[in-house]
């Protein structure tokens, strides 16, 4: 096998930086479909963890967890694009932080 | 037999039937809803005429028929059914000058083209209803909220003429007045509700009873001894009584409500609202015959009152005025009568005073329809070979209310005060109160007559009293009913007569003697807890009973007389001069009525007002200040705190982020990753 000569360390790694963008994304971005996008990345992230921790451990179960949380994720970005729309509907923008109506 | 007091509850209902009838169809109607409170009335008249005839018969019936609020412990609330010898007396006195005024309504209003007829009737009718249910309440609590209908209906009839300025002020002075005194009677009703549990007048399970059980076991309350605390009940709802009944000092509102259209003037006086207040003390006599300090207290209102507004009977102009203070001071002679122990004596001259109060306020009605609504006795004068029936009716209803042999009043009155007179005997403390009393029978004599003999008599002193207008049978119908009755009313219960012949004609003594056992409410065990509780007993004058009979009836028909003689004697002239007017400064302060008014609203204005601004500056500065100011530190410290929420997502993430590295660090460096 191929992959059995990439040590699981390289995809820890990889895995670590594809969730620090999304971190990044998350902490300086103000659109909220990059938000929306950089959450996917650190989903994702985590995807490749458990992935990769499967295939280290010739356990299924990582795998099908991560079927799982791609569900969930697309679910989730079904919602998240739907309040996306509507936050540009109601402040004619997606920048979050132009919704303060609810707060002080 | 019994079954018609199934029937009873319609004594009542049929007059609210006629007040929803004349409020919704009366405009329709021919009469403007007249002729429904003429059926209705009539009707509860008959009705109340066979339920007398049962309770005659040896019947009597205490039920509860509703309750609307069911708690069984500690109390339930519920409406129910009362007839025993008082009510079914009172239900036909009420029904009777009820019946009486919606005639009387049909020549006073109708025939004189008066707007507004439909409300008129609609009020009447409402008034009848309430007070016919509150005369045949079961229970304290009933009472009272038939009480406040009563009020309520008297407030809408003395200010029916509402566009001027007088009537709505004056229905506005009697709505607060006798409020003021309801407020009392209110805490009252909590009061025996808490106390006894029950509110029920009559019975073993009554609160009179239990009243007297207590009284007897030497139970205390509240930290009070039993009699204290009863007693403080007892004036509580005296003060309800007092306002209703215009007993000083709540009697100010009483001759204002003459403002009302006349024939409501006879229903408020004679059979509703006034004896409301002496009907109440009535009924709920077992409670007071176990007190004597509120007893006395009682009496001396009474006498007080009695006095008091006959003095300002004698200087008033308005035939409707000298009406207005002789009936606050036959109340007190009620009063004075239930105070000195005498239930039947207060019982009887209810009775008496209703018919001839209730003829006399009618006659001038018929003086009022004649004199174009001039009410002035100085713009009158011989009335009385123009209107023939009038004037007879209203003498006898004038001699009654004098106290003059052998009418009504002097039948009843001479008990109250040959009662008066013979506990005063052995309670000296009475005798004042008995004094005060005759004074009043001397005033009553002269303020009368001078009404009469100014209104009827010497020559006719207008162009109007020329040539009076003319009443017509729906007038004259009515007074002559009562005027009959005014004349015969006396002879059910001639006491002295009694005493001194042995004849048996104290008719409405046995009657009233008659009542169930297990009522409770007959004279006679009223008599009881009076000697065992309040201790009063008879005595006599010179040692023999006859001659104190004499001698007291005596006095009281001579200072009548005396006083009706001297009415005759200043004002028979064809001209009669204002004698009252010599009487300088004395007539000024009782032509203002002894500034009672004044004080009263100083009391409202300069002392309540005051107080109550004061109280308010002292709840908004003080008591809401600490409020605001608790409050405003909450309000500060949150403001300050809520900065640390920015709202803003991304911020929360960072210090998620900054928090988990710095974690990652500690653990690194206590774990000793290095």
């Amino acid at each position: 096998m191929v992959l059995a000569t990439v040590p699981v360390e390289y995809y820890l790694l990889l895995s670590a930086a594809v969730f620090c963008i999304g971190l990044f994304g998350i902490l300086t971005r103000r659109n909220a479909l990059v938000f929306l996008m950089s959450v996917e990345l650190m989903l994702n992230a985590a995807n490749i963890n458990l992935v990769a921790f499967a295939f280290y451990w010739e356990n299924l179960t990582g795998q099908v967890f991560v079927l799982f949380t791609m569900a969930l994720a697309a679910a989730e970005v079904a919602i998240g694009i739907g309040i996306i729309l509507v936050l540009y509907r109601n402040f004619n923008d997606v920048d979050v932080t132009e919704a303060t109506t609810l707060k002080w | 037999m019994e079954g018609v007091f199934q029937f009873a509850p319609a004594i009542a209902a049929l007059p609210f039937v006629s007040f929803l009838v004349a409020l919704l169809a009366g405009k329709y109607m021919p009469k403007k809803g007249a002729l429904a409170g003429i059926l209705a009335t009539g009707i509860s008249l008959g009705l109340s005429l066979v339920v007398l005839a049962v309770v005659l018969s040896g019947h009597t019936y205490n039920e509860t028929l509703y309750t609307f609020v069911d708690a069984g412990e500690p109390f339930s609330l519920t409406f129910g059914l009362l007839i025993d010898q008082l009510s079914a007396l009172m239900l036909v006195i009420v029904s009777l000058i009820a019946f009486l005024v919606h005639v009387f309504s049909l020549g006073y209003m109708n025939d004189e083209g008066e707007m507004g007829l439909p409300r008129y009737y609609a009020s009447l009718g409402l008034f009848t209803a309430s007070m016919l249910a509150f005369v045949f309440s079961d229970n304290l609590l009933m009472a009272f909220i038939f009480f406040e209908l009563v009020g309520l209906c008297s407030y809408l009839l003395i200010g029916f003429w509402f566009r001027r300025d007088a009537p709505p002020s004056a229905a506005k002075k009697a709505f607060l007045v006798t409020r003021f005194g309801d407020y009392f009677f209110l805490i009252g009703v909590v009061g025996v509700l808490a106390t006894f549990g029950t509110a029920q007048f009559a019975g073993s399970e009554g609160f009179p009873a239990l009243a007297e059980a207590a009284l007897g076991a030497g139970e205390t309350f509240y930290g009070f001894g039993a009699e204290t605390w009863f007693s403080i009940l007892g004036l509580l709802v005296l003060g309800g009584a007092l306002g209703k009944s215009a007993q000083f000092p709540f009697h100010t509102w009483l001759p204002d409500a003459m403002e009302g259209p006349t024939p409501v003037s006879a229903l408020i006086h004679a059979a509703t609202m006034v004896a409301a207040g002496v009907y109440l003390i009535a009924r709920m006599y077992g409670f007071y015959a176990l007190l004597p300090t509120v007893l006395a207290i009682i009496a001396f209102i009474g006498a007080f009152t009695a006095l008091f507004a006959a003095t300002m009977g004698v200087v008033k102009n308005e035939i409707k005025q000298v009406l207005a203070y002789s009936t606050i001071s036959q109340y007190g002679y009620m009063m004075l009568a239930l105070g000195a122990g005498s239930y039947v004596a207060a019982v009887f001259h209810l009775t008496t005073h209703a018919f001839f109060k209730a003829l006399l306020f009618l006659g001038a009605g018929s003086v009022i329809i004649a004199m174009h609504h001039n009410e002035n006795m100085w713009d009158m004068g011989g009335l009385k070979d123009e209107m023939r029936v009038t004037y007879l009716t209203f003498l006898a209803g004038s001699l009654a209310l004098a106290g003059i042999f052998p009418f009504a009043g002097f039948w009843s009155k001479d008990e109250v005060l040959f009662d008066t007179l013979v506990v005063g005997l052995e309670t000296p403390l009475l005798l004042v109160a008995y004094v005060m009393a005759l004074g009043a029978v001397f005033l009553t004599g002269f303020y009368t007559l001078r009404m009469v003999m100014l209104t009827f008599h010497g020559k006719p002193r207008t162009d109007t009293a020329e040539n009076p207008h003319g009443v017509r049978w729906n007038v004259k119908f009515p007074l002559v009913v009562l005027g009959v009755l005014a004349v015969v009313a006396g002879f059910i219960n001639m006491v002295p007569v009694e005493k001194l012949t042995g004849a048996n004609v104290s008719f409405l003594s046995g009657y009233l003697a008659d009542a169930p056992d297990e009522f409770l409410t007959s004279s006679a065990h009223y008599g009881e807890l009076l000697e065992t509780y309040a201790g009063y007993e008879s005595g006599v004058l010179a040692g023999s009973e006859p001659l104190t009979v004499l001698l007291g009836g005596g006095l009281a028909l001579a200072l009548a007389l005396a006083g009706a003689g001297l009415g005759v004697v200043l004002y028979r002239a064809d001209e009669p001069t204002r004698h009252t007017e010599k009487l300088g400064g004395l007539h000024t302060l009782l032509m203002n009525n002894y500034y009672q008014d004044e004080y009263q609203v100083w009391l409202a204005e300069g002392l309540t007002a005051r107080v109550a601004r004061a109280a308010d500056t002292f709840d908004q500065g003080v008591i809401d200040g600490v409020v605001n100011a608790v409050s405003s530190v909450s309000l500060f410290s949150g403001d300050r705190l809520r900065r640390i929420q920015t709202g803003v997502v991304t911020n929360y993430a960072a210090i998620i982020t900054l928090s988990l590295l710095a974690l990652i660090v500690v653990f690194a460096v206590l774990g000793g990753w290095f």
